[in-house]
C-alpha cells in the first residue's frame, strides 16, 4: 500500500488501533502526558495563576487610563541628574523587569529598607558598567507620571515626579 | 465518538521524519536565538530582588557562582546543538530540557515573569519525552544501516500536535486574560491608545509608529478589536485548518507590530510558528528519493537505538 493510499480515514483508525495495542504502556503514557500538559495550561488560563513555564499570559490585559505612572531611576552626577535605563545601565535587568521588581519591593513589608538595599545593589551593578557612563554620586528612584495624548514624544519629561528612595555613594560602599 | 476524535487528533500516524524535522528545526532555531543568552549577571544581583517562581522556590536565594552558571549555559547551548543534529540524542534532549528550564526560568525569579521563554521550555520538554531521535540523527548515521527504515506511527504525531496546541493556547490565554481582567472595555480606542503611548515612555520601541497610529481613533479601535479576535481565534484554530492559517498569519503580524510599536520582541515564538510549516514536504522535495520509513518495534521510552529491518508489520499481523 502506498503512503498516499494509507491516508484514507478508515485506514488511519485501524492503524492507530493496531499500533496502540502493540504498545499499550507507551500509549497510556502519551495520553497521560497530553492530559497533564493540557490540564495545567487550562487551569492557568482559566484562573489567572502562573505555573511557569505555563502561564495565563496577562501582559497588557488591564485597562489603561490616559495617565501613565511608572518608576524611574535617575543618577546624580557632577553634571546633574541623568535618566538611567534598565537594559543599558543595570544589566542583567531590563527596564520592565526592574521597575516591576522595585514596585513589588515598594509594596512589600519593610519596603523602605528593601528599596534602600535594592538601590545600593543597583548602584554596584551600574559601577560594573561605569566605563560607559558618568560616575554616580547618588541613585534616586522617582515615581513619575505622564498625561498621555497623541503627538507626545518619548523624550518628553514627566508631568509629575516624586522622590521615592535614594542611595548615595557612601551607602553603596558601606553595603559592599 | 469522542475517543475516536481524540485518537484521530493526537495519534494519526506520522513518519519519524515528521517529528525529527521538528527537532532539527526547533532545537536549531532555539540554539541560534539563545546563543547570546548570558545569565551570569544574575549572580551579582542582591537577594533582596529574589522572588522565586515555580520550581525555583526550592532555592533559598539567587545563585552566587557565576562560573557555574557559565558552565551550565555553555552545556545548554551545546546540548541544543547536539539535539538538533541528533548526536547523543536522548542525553542531549534531556539536558536541553532540564538546563533550559533552569536558565530560562532564572531571570523570571527577579521581579517579573516575561512570557517569551515559557513556550520554548515546554517544547524542549515535549521533545525530550518523545521519540524525536528516531530519524535524521548523527547517531543513526554512525550506527545503523542507512537502508533500515522505521514505519509511520502514532508515536511521531502527538508530540508535534501537543506543541502546536500549547503554542496556540498561549495566544488564547492572552486573549482570554484581556476579557477577564479588562472586560469589553479593553477593546476600546482609548485603552489601545494608552497602551501605545504609555510604552513610548516606559520601553524603548524601535519606531515612533505607536505615537503615529495613536492619532487615529479608528485605527486604535480596529487594532483593539482585532487583537482580541485574533487571539481568541487561536482556540478554534486548533481544529479548523483553514482558520489556523489565518490565525497564525494574524498572530505573526500582531507580534511584528508589537515589536515595532512597543519594543517587546517575541523572537523565541518563531519556533512556535515554525511548528506549523510543512517541513516534511520541503525535506522530500530536497531529497526526493527518501520515503516514509517504517516504525520501530520497541516502546518509545526504550533506550534501544537499533532498528528492525524494513518490513511491513501490519501485513505480518
Amino acid at each position: 500500500m502506498t503512503w498516499g493510499a494509507r491516508q484514507s480515514g478508515g485506514h488511519f483508525a485501524q492503524v492507530i488501533e493496531m499500533e496502540s495495542n502493540k504498545n499499550c504502556v507507551g500509549w497510556r503514557l502519551a495520553n497521560l502526558a497530553i492530559l497533564g500538559f493540557l490540564a495545567v495550561a487550562c487551569i492557568d488560563t482559566l484562573t489567572g495563576l502562573e505555573h511557569w513555564p505555563f502561564g495565563s499570559y496577562p501582559m497588557y490585559s488591564l485597562l489603561y487610563s490616559e495617565q501613565r505612572s511608572w518608576l524611574r531611576l535617575y543618577g546624580l552626577t557632577d553634571r546633574g541628574e541623568v535618566l538611567l535605563r534598565g537594559e543599558r545601565d543595570f544589566a542583567p535587568f531590563d527596564e520592565a523587569r526592574l521597575v516591576m521588581a522595585l514596585e513589588r519591593l515598594q509594596s512589600a513589608d519593610g519596603g523602605k529598607q528593601k528599596l534602600d538595599e535594592a538601590l545600593r545593589n543597583l548602584m554596584r551593578l551600574y559601577d560594573r558598567r561605569q566605563a560607559r557612563g558618568l560616575p554616580l554620586r547618588a541613585l534616586r528612584l522617582y515615581a513619575v507620571r505622564w498625561v498621555l495624548r497623541p503627538g507626545l514624544e518619548s523624550f518628553q519629561p514627566p508631568q509629575e515626579r516624586i522622590l521615592v528612595a535614594q542611595a548615595t555613594r557612601d551607602d553603596a560602599e558601606a553595603g559592599r | 465518538m469522542i475517543v475516536e476524535s481524540w485518537r484521530r487528533y493526537w495519534f494519526t500516524p506520522a513518519t519519524a521524519e515528521h517529528l525529527a524535522l521538528v527537532r532539527v528545526i526547533g532545537c536549531g532555531l532555539l540554539f541560534l536565538i539563545y546563543l547570546p543568552l548570558d545569565d551570569r549577571g544574575w549572580t551579582q544581583v542582591s537577594p533582596v530582588f529574589w522572588m522565586p517562581i515555580s520550581a525555583f522556590r526550592i532555592f533559598a536565594g539567587p545563585p552566587g557562582n557565576a562560573a557555574l552558571i557559565g558552565v551550565l549555559q555553555v552545556l545548554w547551548k551545546i546540548s541544543l546543538f547536539t539535539s538538533a543534529i541528533g548526536l547523543v540524542s536522548r542525553c542531549s534532549m534531556a539536558t536541553a530540557a532540564a538546563l533550559g528550564f533552569f536558565l530560562l526560568g532564572l531571570p523570571n525569579c527577579f521581579g517579573k515573569i516575561h512570557h517569551l521563554d515559557g513556550f520554548p521550555v515546554l517544547l524542549l520538554i515535549i521533545l525530550a519525552l518523545s521519540r524525536c531521535s528516531d530519524a535524521l540523527t548523527v547517531d543513526g548515521a554512525l550506527r545503523r544501516n542507512p537502508e533500515v527504515r522505521t514505519e509511520a506511527s502514532w508515536q511521531y504525531r502527538w508530540p508535534v500536535r501537543l506543541a502546536q496546541t500549547l503554542f496556540l493556547l498561549v495566544f488564547f490565554a492572552a486573549g482570554y486574560a484581556k476579557l477577564r481582567n479588562g472586560g469589553l472595555a479593553w477593546m476600546t480606542a482609548v485603552n489601545m491608545r494608552s497602551i501605545w503611548l504609555g510604552e513610548l515612555y516606559t520601553h524603548t520601541p524601535p519606531t515612533a509608529l505607536g505615537g503615529l497610529l495613536a492619532k487615529s481613533t479608528w485605527l486604535s479601535q480596529f487594532a483593539a478589536v482585532a487583537t482580541v479576535i485574533v487571539e481568541l481565534s487561536a482556540l478554534p484554530a486548533l481544529f479548523v485548518r483553514r482558520l489556523r492559517v489565518l490565525t497564525l498569519v494574524g498572530l505573526f503580524v500582531m507580534q511584528v507590530f508589537i515589536a515595532l510599536m512597543l519594543g517587546v520582541y517575541f523572537t523565541p515564538h518563531l519556533v512556535g510558528y515554525a511548528l506549523f510549516l510543512p517541513w516534511e514536504r520541503y525535506y522530500r522535495s530536497l531529497w526526493p528519493l527518501s520515503r516514509p520509513p517504517l516504525a520501530p518495534s520497541f516502546p518509545w521510552w526504550s533506550l534501544r537505538t537499533t532498528r528492525r529491518p524494513i518490513s511491513n508489520r501490519f501485513s505480518q499481523r
